[in-house]
C-alpha cells in the first residue's frame, strides 16, 4: 500500500467514526418522544406552501391551516396522540403529567405541571400561565372561548372585561405546579378543548408579544417565528424542549412555512418539489392530473371528520312537516354529489363522522346512501305533506363547490314536486346570514367540521336549543326538540367511550326518525407531498390537526 | 382600467349636413337617408352588423334546439347519466368531476358542464340573458344620460352642477370595482325604493348597476353637445318666438341629439355585454342557475384544464358579439357623423 493508499485508509476510517458520531447523535436526538414518524430520514429543512395561518397570536386562530403551524410549537396541558387515524383523538398528558379524572362530581378536573418545563425562550412554565392563557381567550373574544365558559365563574369574567379580575373556577400554584380546573356542570368535552394549541400556556409577560406579528414562546418541539406575516414563518427546532413520552421531538431543523393564496402554484411547487407539502387540496382542475401522475404522493382521507348535509328549517313551509323532510332524504343521490366534489366525497347517511366515538353505521331507512334516489317515494311524501308546488329557496355560498351542490339539490328539490330556485351568498357573510332567524332560510347547503374529537361537538352547536340562544345559530335548521336537548344533558357528563351507544342512538332519531337534517356524507382531504417525502409511512394525517407535521419525515 | 375619463366625446358639429351633403353629391337628401346611404356603402359594417342579429337570431331560438335535438332545458343536471358515443357508454360527468366534451351530436353539441348541464343550450339561453341585459342596460343609460345631459346643458345653473358632480362622483369609480361594490351590496335584499322592490335574483338588478355606471359616459358627451345647441340660431329663434324651455328642450333640442344617441347605442351594447359577462364572472351578475356568458366562463376558468370548452365556447360568443357590434357601431359612427370620434372606454 503506497502512500497515497494510506492516506485513503486513514481518511476512510476518519469518514466512517464521523458517520457513527453522527448517527448517534442524531439517535440521541431523536430519542424521548414516541409516535409519530415512520423512521426515514431526518434533519436539515423542508418547506411547506399554505394559504396561511390567519392569526399569530396562538389565542386567535382560527383556521386549519393555522393549528397545523401552530399544534408543533404550543404543546397544551393535555394534548391529541401523534398518531394517523382515529388513535389520532385519543386524548394524552401534554404539559401536564396525566389526564385527570374528574372529581366533585364530575365538575373539577386537577392538573399537575411536570417539573422543569421551559419555553422555547428559556423562562420557566408557571401553572398561573395557564390562566392568563383561558383570559386572554375569554377577554380577546377568541373563537374558541366559548369552550370555556362553562368554567366557573368564566361568563362573569366576559362580562365584566376586567383582565386583573380572577377567574374563580381555575386555582393555579406556581410553586406546585399545580391547576385546578372547577365547571359549572359536568361536561367532559373540557378535557378536549384544553388539548388544543389554543389552550397552551405562554408566558404571561411575553403574552401577547411586543410584535402582534409575532407569537410568544411556547413550550414544543419547534419554535414558531413570522419573517413575513402574508408570505413567510417558519419553524424551527427548539433546544428547550424536553423528554416527553409520547410526543414526538422535531424530525427537521426547519420548516418553513412558504404562505400564498394561489393554490395552483402551491400545487405546481409540490409537484416540482420547490415545496414538500401543501395544506390546501389541488384545485379541482388540477386533482385528476395529481391523482394520475403522482398516486403515491397523494392521500385522500374525509379528514378532519366532517358531515355535509342541507340544513332544513322546522320552523318553515315545507320542512315544517317531517314527509317534506323525509322526501329530501329520500331523493338525494350521493353518486351525483361524488361527481360535483370531484370525487373527494364519501356518502354517508349519518349525522356523525365515521372517525367518531359513537359512530355506529346506520341502517339508513332512506336506502344505501351509495346508491341512486327514490325520487318516486320522495314525490308521494311531497304529495302527502299538503306542500306540492311549494316555493322553496336554496341558500348556498359562492365557494367552490357549493354553488354546483346548491344546484344539483335545486334540480331535485323540482323534481320531487317543490318550485326551488337558488340564493347565492358571498361564502364570508353566508354563515351569518342563513343563522339569522329573521332571514328564514328555508332550506341551504351547510357543513361542520370538527372542532374536537367529541360527539358532542356535532350535536350540541347543531340541533340543540341551547345553540338556539346565540343570535347567529350554527343550529340553521333551527331544531328544537326535547329528546335531544335532554339526551344532551345526560350525556355531557360522560366520556364519549362510554356513552358511544347513546350517541349512535341519538343519531338514528336525528336521521331515521326526524330527518331534521339531510346528509350526503363527509368530504375526503388531501395531503399531496413532493418526490423526496415519505408519503406512504409519514403522511400524519391526523383527526385533529389534519396533518401532524411533527409525523413528517423524508424518504430513506 | 382608467379612472380618468377617457371618453372622447369630441363632436365638430358645425359642418352642416347641407355641407357634408353637397361634398357627396347628394343635396337636398335628408340627413337619415344619407346616412343610411353612408352605412350601406361600409359592407363591413353590414357584415358585423348581420352577424349580430345572427347570434340574436340563434339565442332567440334557444328553446328550438333545447326541446329539439337537445331534449334538455338550462337548468337540468345529468350528473349521473351516460350517453352513448361510438357505441360506447360514455358518463356525461366522471366519478371525479370530470364533465363530457363536445359530441358535435344533438345531446352535449358542446358538452356538459360540471353539473351535467348541456353547454351548448345554457349557452344560447346564457345569450338571451347576455343580450337582454347589455340591450336592456344600453336603452335606460342612453334614456338618463340624454335626460340628464339636456338638463345639465340647457338649465345650466344650479342644475347643472348637481348633474354634473353627481356624474363625476360616479365617474371617479372604476366601472367595474363600482358595479361589484353594487352588485355584492344588492345582492343579499335586493333593492327597495319607496314602493318599487327589485328582488336580489332579478335581472333588473345587473340592468340597473350595469345602466348606472355608464350615465356619465354618455350624459357629459351629451351635455356638451346641448352646451353648443342652446346658443345655435334656431333656438334663439324658438325662444324669440315665446317657445318654453321644455318645449325649446323636447322640439328643437333633442332631435339634435338623435344621431348622437343612436351612434352610441351599439357601443353601449357592447360595452354593457362586457360589463355584465365581467359582473358574472366576478359572481355578482346573473344569479344562478340562470346562465350568463360571464357566469359560464367564470364557471368554466377553474376547470380550464379538464374541460376547456367550458371558458372557450362562451368566450368565442362574447367576443364575436362585441366584436360585431363594436364593428357595427364604428360603421353607424361613420354613417351619422364621420367627423366623430364616439368611443365608450373605461
Amino acid at each position: 500500500m503506497g502512500k497515497f493508499g494510506r492516506r485513503a485508509v486513514v481518511l476512510l476510517v476518519a469518514c466512517l467514526s464521523l458517520f457513527v458520531i453522527a448517527a448517534c447523535g442524531d439517535d440521541d436526538d431523536d430519542g424521548g418522544g414516541g409516535g409519530g414518524g415512520g423512521g426515514g430520514q431526518t434533519g436539515g429543512e423542508i418547506s411547506i406552501g399554505t394559504v396561511g395561518p390567519d392569526n399569530a397570536d396562538p389565542v386567535l386562530w382560527q383556521t386549519l391551516q393555522a393549528v397545523q403551524a401552530f399544534a408543533p410549537a404550543y404543546v397544551p396541558l393535555m394534548t391529541y396522540a401523534h398518531e394517523e387515524g382515529s388513535a389520532g383523538a385519543k386524548v394524552i398528558p401534554g404539559l401536564a403529567e396525566e389526564v385527570p379524572e374528574p372529581t366533585n362530581g364530575g365538575k373539577t378536573y386537577a392538573f399537575m405541571l411536570r417539573k422543569g418545563l421551559k419555553y422555547s425562550d428559556g423562562s420557566p412554565v408557571k401553572a398561573s400561565d395557564f390562566e392568563n392563557t383561558i383570559k386572554r381567550l375569554l377577554k380577546l373574544g377568541a373563537a374558541w372561548s366559548g369552550f370555556f365558559t362553562g368554567i366557573e365563574g368564566a361568563a362573569d369574567f366576559t362580562e365584566k372585561g376586567d383582565f386583573s379580575a380572577d377567574i374563580p373556577g381555575i386555582e393555579t400554584d406556581d410553586k406546585t405546579g399545580k391547576i385546578k380546573v372547577t365547571l359549572v356542570q359536568p361536561d367532559t368535552k373540557i378535557l378536549y378543548a384544553l388539548a388544543e394549541p389554543y389552550a397552551a400556556p405562554t408566558p404571561a409577560a411575553k403574552s401577547p408579544a411586543k410584535s402582534l406579528k409575532q407569537p410568544p414562546p411556547g413550550v414544543g418541539p419547534y419554535t414558531l417565528e413570522v419573517v413575513d406575516f402574508s408570505r413567510k414563518w417558519v419553524l424551527k427546532k427548539n433546544p428547550n424542549f424536553p423528554d416527553i413520552p409520547d410526543i414526538p421531538k422535531a424530525n427537521f431543523d426547519t420548516i418553513n412555512i412558504d404562505v400564498s393564496d394561489n393554490v395552483t402554484k402551491l400545487t405546481q411547487d409540490v409537484i416540482s418539489g420547490t415545496l414538500d407539502f401543501m395544506t390546501e387540496d389541488p384545485t379541482g382542475d388540477q386533482l385528476p392530473e395529481v391523482r394520475e401522475k403522482y398516486p403515491e404522493r397523494i392521500k385522500e382521507e374525509p379528514n378532519p371528520p366532517n358531515t355535509y348535509y342541507f340544513f332544513l328549517n322546522v320552523t318553515l313551509p315545507p320542512f315544517d312537516k317531517q314527509e317534506a323532510r323525509e322526501a329530501v332524504n329520500y331523493a338525494l343521490d350521493s353518486n351525483a354529489l361524488v361527481r360535483v366534489f370531484g370525487g373527494r366525497l364519501q356518502p354517508s347517511c349519518n349525522f356523525l363522522p365515521p372517525q367518531l366515538v359513537g359512530y355506529k353505521e346506520l341502517d339508513c331507512k332512506y336506502g344505501d346512501p351509495s346508491k341512486p334516489g327514490d325520487i318516486d317515494k320522495a314525490k308521494e311524501l311531497v304529495k302527502q305533506s299538503g306542500y306540492e308546488g311549494q316555493d322553496v329557496t336554496v341558500w348556498t355560498n359562492n365557494k367552490d363547490p357549493r354553488p354546483a351542490i346548491a344546484d344539483y339539490y335545486r334540480d331535485v328539490l323540482n323534481q320531487i314536486g317543490f318550485k326551488a330556485d337558488i340564493k347565492t351568498l358571498d361564502q364570508q357573510v353566508y354563515f351569518e346570514q342563513v343563522g339569522l332567524k329573521r332571514n328564514k332560510a328555508q332550506t341551504g347547503f351547510t357543513d361542520w367540521f370538527q372542532d374536537y374529537p367529541h360527539p358532542g361537538d356535532f350535536f350540541e352547536p347543531l340541533l340543540s336549543s341551547e345553540a338556539l340562544k346565540a343570535e347567529v345559530t350554527f343550529n340553521e335548521g333551527f331544531v328544537s326538540d326535547p329528546f335531544i336537548d335532554k339526551k344532551l344533558e345526560e350525556l355531557r357528563g360522560k366520556t364519549p367511550e362510554e356513552s358511544a351507544d347513546e350517541w349512535a342512538e341519538l343519531d338514528d332519531y336525528v336521521i331515521n326518525k326526524k330527518a331534521y337534517v339531510a346528509v350526503y356524507g363527509g368530504e375526503k382531504s388531501t395531503s399531496f407531498f413532493s418526490e423526496r417525502m415519505d408519503a406512504e409511512n409519514c403522511a400524519g394525517i391526523h383527526p385533529v390537526w389534519k396533518n401532524d407535521w411533527l409525523q413528517f419525515c423524508k424518504k430513506g | 382600467m382608467a379612472t380618468e375619463p377617457a371618453t372622447d366625446f369630441s363632436f365638430e358639429r358645425p359642418a352642416t349636413y347641407e355641407e357634408e351633403a353637397r361634398r357627396e353629391g347628394a343635396h337636398g337628401v335628408s340627413p337619415w337617408r344619407l346616412a343610411l346611404r353612408r352605412l350601406k356603402r361600409n359592407r363591413v359594417a353590414l357584415a358585423f352588423g348581420f352577424l349580430f342579429i345572427v347570434v340574436v337570431g340563434l339565442c332567440l331560438a334557444a328553446p328550438l334546439w333545447a326541446n329539439g335535438p337537445a331534449h334538455t332545458d338550462p337548468f337540468k343536471n345529468h350528473l349521473t347519466e351516460t350517453i352513448v358515443l361510438d357505441g360506447k357508454k360514455t358518463n356525461v360527468v366522471s366519478l371525479e368531476g370530470t364533465p363530457i366534451g363536445p359530441t358535435w351530436k344533438g345531446r352535449f353539441f358542446l358538452g356538459a358542464d360540471t353539473n351535467g348541464r348541456d353547454t351548448a343550450v345554457r349557452l344560447l339561453y346564457g345569450g338571451r340573458n347576455s343580450l337582454l341585459i347589455g340591450c336592456a342596460a344600453a336603452l335606460i343609460t342612453a334614456c338618463l344620460s340624454v335626460l340628464l345631459g339636456t338638463l345639465a346643458g340647457f338649465v345650466r345653473g344650479f342644475t347643472d352642477t348637481v348633474i354634473s358632480r353627481t356624474l363625476d362622483v360616479i365617474w371617479a369609480f372604476p366601472v367595474i370595482l363600482l358595479g361589484v361594490a353594487l352588485g355584492t351590496a344588492l345582492s343579499l335584499q335586493g333593492l327597495e325604493l319607496g314602493p318599487v322592490k327589485v328582488g336580489a335574483d332579478s335581472k333588473l338588478i345587473p340592468i340597473l348597476i350595469i345602466s348606472v355606471v355608464y350615465v356619465p359616459y354618455m350624459a357629459r358627451p351629451i351635455r356638451g353637445q346641448v352646451l353648443a345647441l342652446r346658443e345655435k340660431e334656431f333656438v334663439e329663434a324658438a325662444r324669440a318666438q315665446g317657445a318654453n324651455p321644455l318645449r325649446i328642450m323636447v322640439s328643437e333640442i333633442l332631435p339634435n341629439l338623435s344621431s348622437t344617441a343612436i351612434v352610441f347605442v351599439p357601443l353601449l351594447v357592447a360595452n354593457a355585454i362586457l360589463l355584465e359577462a365581467a359582473l358574472g364572472f366576478l359572481g355578482v351578475g346573473v344569479k344562478p342557475p340562470e346562465p350568463s356568458w360571464g357566469t359560464m366562463i367564470g364557471d368554466g376558468v377553474k376547470h380550464i384544464l379538464s374541460g376547456p370548452h367550458l371558458a372557450i365556447v362562451p368566450g368565442l360568443m362574447l367576443v364575436t358579439t362585441v366584436l360585431a357590434l363594436n364593428v357595427f357601431g364604428d360603421g353607424v359612427r361613420d354613417a351619422f357623423d364621420p367627423r366623430a370620434t364616439v368611443r365608450v372606454e373605461h
